[in-house]
């Protein structure tokens, strides 16, 4: 491939830099969640998200030096591979808290599951680029690319896992929106899920359920569920306007708060930065997702259209259910925050992504003959 | 190849804004909403509920769950629960700690001391509770009860904890209870546990852990400041551990322990017609108490530097030579393979010559010409010089594990080992060496290479007793509720058939009953009136001195190079009901040292049997059993 000038006037460093300060802050909060005002001591968690920023980052520069449309043309072999690891999940990943979502390769651990986000990004958006219909597409025209989804959609939400599996269906039906869709089929999808969602309570396990119903009805399980709901919010409004200061939330360094620097990532951060701080926080993340949005807008075909704006709209429904469910406005469903929360597959899988945005948008002045 | 800038193929830029708009919207009003609700949490909620994170005001605490019993065959009770009174400090935020500090020094220097370190206080942290002294006495709790006012921050917990109420009688087939350790914690894929949690760390409370342990309960309580409980706002019972019956027959177990008296060995008491364990002893042993609520490093140093291994269950995992205890498997063996019939005859002048070496019998002066009767009764070992030089290791081998040598038996307990039954392959595998025809003449009266644990030697014989079975020895008979509705039942399991036929059975039976009750048998001492018992004696070498070498240095050997003496028998020699087995170590001749032992179990067992109504009576051996059950 002949090297052009002009990718390098257009790396967009608005973006790598937002990226690294998140990513930053994020790991400044695993060191807190970490430290224990018990004894002083630090369990260390955060050297190794370090590791995993480290890897991301190269992972994600080896992702823009490679042209979209180049990776696009293999989407489906790197989304049967990544299907075919759901399945390895299914008949020998190991499980933890009573859900089988993991693979151990080489020692290390990792979630198929986390992958798969972007996988089925990849291939629904070579699915529409190259089925394109004027018009909108029609409800028969989508039964294809609905099968990019079900497939992963039915192997997580066998692990269990809820979380993921809802939002690899936002992600898919958010797609269909940016590629227009008749509005007859439109209508008939939304009333479909409507139907579907009484008959998805019989799938739900009990603890599922039971957070749904803690959400409706806080009183329901003061103990079980409804805990991590007081105790996130004692967190975060105990924060008050400036917070508690870095390594002093007592909520978070008591361990009251459980799962603290996995989903429950944000109310440590709200409890130590306060309402200033997380209002700089949601508004770098409102940031990202509009730059990423105007890449996705500015980009000049609609296969760069679609990744950008599907990767956009990932990370955009992540953030906004993880935050709601930690403010106690969405039910607990176990979804990480994009760059904050502890964890190696989402963070490698993030940064990939962030890598390709950053790919649609260098190459957009540049048209392919 | 599409057309990218053709809006017939349906990209329309126009549309696309229009939808994107859409989207902006979406975005922008979420995030507006979740920065509303942050400033509706932190901003007007802001100091209520900073006030309720410092008071810490809704607080979780678990309940511990009560273990469940462990019961003998009869239900006597053997482990209990008893109230552990915790003695705890959790300051608040800001409290000023000096002064509760000052009470407590002089609280302990004029009412009662407290062995904690005060120095401990000084360094508590705000909401972190501090164990201060673990089971306090009743003064103890008397006096932080009634300055309470005066110690805030200063709790009295309450904790059940295990009451080993047979102490070290049974201690390494009860095990103990300890809190769980962060490896443990790893492994613990279901989430079930969590630090501080009492887990079984040792026999049957490890083995039957899951079902032992119940499942604790939580309360939600609201604290005032100084971290006293105001109200509870919900709560779930802890729900108690399953109880657990055993085949262990407290007579029998109590009656073996006191008959060893301390000295180190082991007795096993079986039931042959089902391979249920009437008593496992291990001696000597610990008390499990010692363990509740954390063993004190004096005393853990204390039982593991021991030179005894107290905590080391013989029973099972003690390998020993069987010494003539095991011509019951090459008596089987050459009587099965037709090498020898009741009349085959060998010579004992008392010696055994092969190529350099001379091999001695016991008894020096010699058996003269002897019938496999009798060399079994008075365990001739030049007779079995013989049949071991005519069997060979492979054969004799494949007899010792249909009787179940060399592999664990199986039995509900962890750390069972295997034993050893040497063979051809295994030697060269082990030495490089090949077998020499010397080592079937010491394998042949249990010596060389053979191990074997008390358990396997009690089963074997209960194996040949219940007329060939080989089953699973078992400890536990069932796990049931409080309530007593079964959990789990535990039935007789067949590992196996010895591969003899009626007459070889008899053929050992007569001779194993001519031990105990024939003129010149060896385990004369369980002779009793009834003429009912079968057995066999054995002395097992420690260190291979030349004969004559050892007669004379006998007085002067180093009591660890002793030898163990070993009895097995079982009892009434038609239709069997009991076996037991006993090893004491470096206590010399198996018919006069172990012997004994054995007849005390054998005593008590149809003691028991012939006075009617005296079984439901066991309650009474044990002190403050029988106490209260929740």
């Amino acid at each position: 491939m002949k090297f052009d000038r002009r990718l390098i006037f257009n790396f967009d460093w608005i973006l790598l830099i937002l990226v690294l300060v998140i990513s930053t802050v994020g790991l400044l909060n695993i060191y807190s969640t970490g430290f224990s005002m018990m004894d002083a001591t630090q369990n260390n968690l955060y050297v190794k998200q370090v590791q995993w920023v480290l890897v991301g980052l190269a992972l994600m520069a080896v992702t823009f030096c490679m042209d979209y449309r180049f990776i696009s043309r293999h989407a489906y072999v790197i989304y049967a591979l990544s299907v075919l690891l759901l399945v390895v999940v299914f008949l020998y990943g190991y499980a933890t808290r009573g859900s089988q979502r993991w693979i151990a390769v080489a020692g290390f651990s990792f979630q198929p599951s986390e992958v798969v986000k972007l996988t089925m990004i990849l291939a629904v958006s070579k699915y529409f680029d190259e089925h394109r219909v004027s018009g909108g597409y029609s409800l028969r025209e989508l039964l294809a690319p609905a099968l990019f989804l079900l497939v992963p959609f039915l192997l997580i939400l066998k692990q269990p896992d809820l979380g993921t599996a809802l939002i690899l269906f936002i992600v898919f039906i958010s797609l269909v929106f940016v590629v227009g869709v008749k509005w007859k089929s439109m209508i008939i999808v939304l009333s479909g899920c409507l139907v579907l969602i009484p008959l998805g309570w019989y799938v739900l396990k009990d603890y599922q359920k039971e957070r749904i119903m803690t959400f409706f009805n806080p009183e329901h399980d003061p103990l079980g569920s409804g805990y991590h709901i007081i105790q996130s919010i004692i967190a975060v409004g105990s924060g008050g306007i400036i917070g508690k200061g870095f390594l002093r939330g007592t909520q978070t360094q008591l361990k009251f708060l459980p799962e603290q620097q996995t989903d429950f990532v944000f109310s440590v951060f709200a409890e130590e930065w306060g309402f200033v701080g997380g209002l700089i926080l949601i508004t770098m993340f409102l940031a990202l997702i509009l730059w990423g949005l105007k890449i996705a807008l500015n980009s000049k075909d609609l296969l760069g259209k679609l990744i950008a704006s599907g990767i956009t709209i990932l990370i955009f429904w992540e953030i906004f259910i993880n935050i709601g469910m930690v403010l106690g406005i969405l039910p607990v469903v176990g979804i990480p925050l994009p760059f904050l929360s502890y964890g190696g597959s989402a963070m490698v899988v993030l940064m990939t992504a962030m890598g390709l945005l950053l790919n649609v948008r260098m190459r957009r002045f540049i048209l392919q003959p | 190849m599409l057309d990218i800038q053709n809006p017939l193929n349906g990209f329309n830029p126009a549309e696309f804004r229009q939808r994107f708009k859409v989207l902006f919207v979406i975005v922008v009003v979420a995030m507006s909403l979740l920065v509303a609700r942050l400033w509706y949490l932190q901003v007007v909620k802001g100091e209520e509920l900073r006030l309720r994170s410092e008071n810490n005001s809704v607080r979780l605490r678990k309940i511990k769950p009560l273990r469940g019993l462990i019961m003998d065959t009869g239900g006597a009770v053997l482990v209990d629960n008893q109230p552990s009174f915790d003695v705890l400090f959790m300051p608040s935020r800001n409290q000023d700690i000096t002064d509760v500090i000052a009470k407590m020094k002089q609280l302990s220097e004029t009412i009662v001391p407290f062995s904690t370190d005060l120095a401990l206080l000084e360094r508590s942290r705000p909401f972190v509770p501090i164990k201060l002294e673990k089971n306090v006495s009743w003064e103890k709790l008397a006096a932080v009860e009634t300055h309470a006012l005066d110690l805030p921050g200063v709790n009295v917990e309450v904790v059940p904890v295990r009451k080993y109420l047979c102490a070290d009688m049974m201690a390494q087939v009860i095990g103990y209870t300890g809190e769980i350790s962060r490896e443990e914690l790893e492994k613990d894929d279901n989430g079930f546990y969590t630090p501080g949690d009492m887990v079984g760390k040792y026999g049957i409370e490890k083995y039957l852990d899951e079902y032992v342990r119940g499942k604790s309960g939580f309360e939600q309580v609201e604290v005032n400041v100084v971290g006293k409980r105001v109200r509870v706002l919900g709560k779930i019972d802890p729900v108690s551990g399953y109880n657990v019956v055993l085949t262990l027959d407290l007579l029998l177990q109590k009656t073996a322990w006191e008959a060893l008296g301390g000295r180190p060995g082991s007795v096993v008491v079986m039931n042959p017609r089902d391979g249920s364990v009437l008593a496992l002893v291990s001696s000597p042993s610990f008390d499990p108490n010692l363990f509740n609520g954390g063993i004190t490093s004096e005393n853990w140093a204390k039982l593991s530097t021991d030179p005894y291994h107290p905590l080391e269950n013989r029973a099972i995992s003690g390998q020993y030579p069987p010494g003539s205890t095991y011509k019951l498997v090459v008596a089987a063996a050459a009587f099965q393979e037709g090498l020898v019939t009741p009349d085959t005859k060998f010579l004992c002048n008392g010696l055994f010559d092969l190529g350099t070496r001379t091999y001695r019998c016991w008894q020096k002066k010699g058996h003269g010409y002897i019938s496999l009767h009798r060399a079994i009764v008075e365990s001739c070992d030049v007779y079995f010089y013989n049949l071991g030089r005519l069997l060979g290791p492979d054969k004799i081998a494949s007899y010792a594990h249909a009787f179940g040598f060399g592999m664990p038996t199986g039995i509900d307990l962890p750390r069972e080992k295997n034993g050893l039954v040497p063979t051809k392959k295994w030697k060269v595998e082990r030495f490089r060496e090949a077998w020499q025809v010397g080592e079937s003449i010491s394998t042949a009266i249990g010596q060389g290479f053979n191990l074997v644990t008390p358990l396997q030697l009690a089963n074997a014989y209960s194996t040949l007793a219940n007329g060939g079975t080989l089953y699973r020895p078992r400890l536990i008979k069932r796990i049931e509720t409080m309530e007593g509705a079964i959990i789990k039942k535990f039935d007789p399991e067949v590992k196996g058939k010895l591969p003899l036929s009626q007459e070889t059975m008899e053929v050992l039976t007569r001779g194993l009953w001519g031990v105990v009750n024939e003129r010149g048998g060896t385990g004369h001492a369980l002779h009793r009136k009834e003429e009912d018992v079968c057995g066999k004696t054995g002395t097992a070498q420690v260190i291979g001195l030349p004969d004559d070498e050892k007669a004379r240095r006998a007085k002067r050997i180093p009591s660890q190079f002793r030898d163990h003496a070993l009895f097995v028998c079982f009892a009434p020699v038609r239709d069997p009901e009991i076996a037991v087995s006993v090893i004491m170590e470096n206590a010399g001749h198996g018919g006069s040292a172990a012997a004994p032992v054995a007849r005390k179990v054998i005593d008590a067992y149809f003691g028991r049997k012939n006075v009617p109504g005296r079984s439901k009576s066991q309650v009474a051996l044990l002190p403050g059993s029988g106490s209260v059950r929740q």
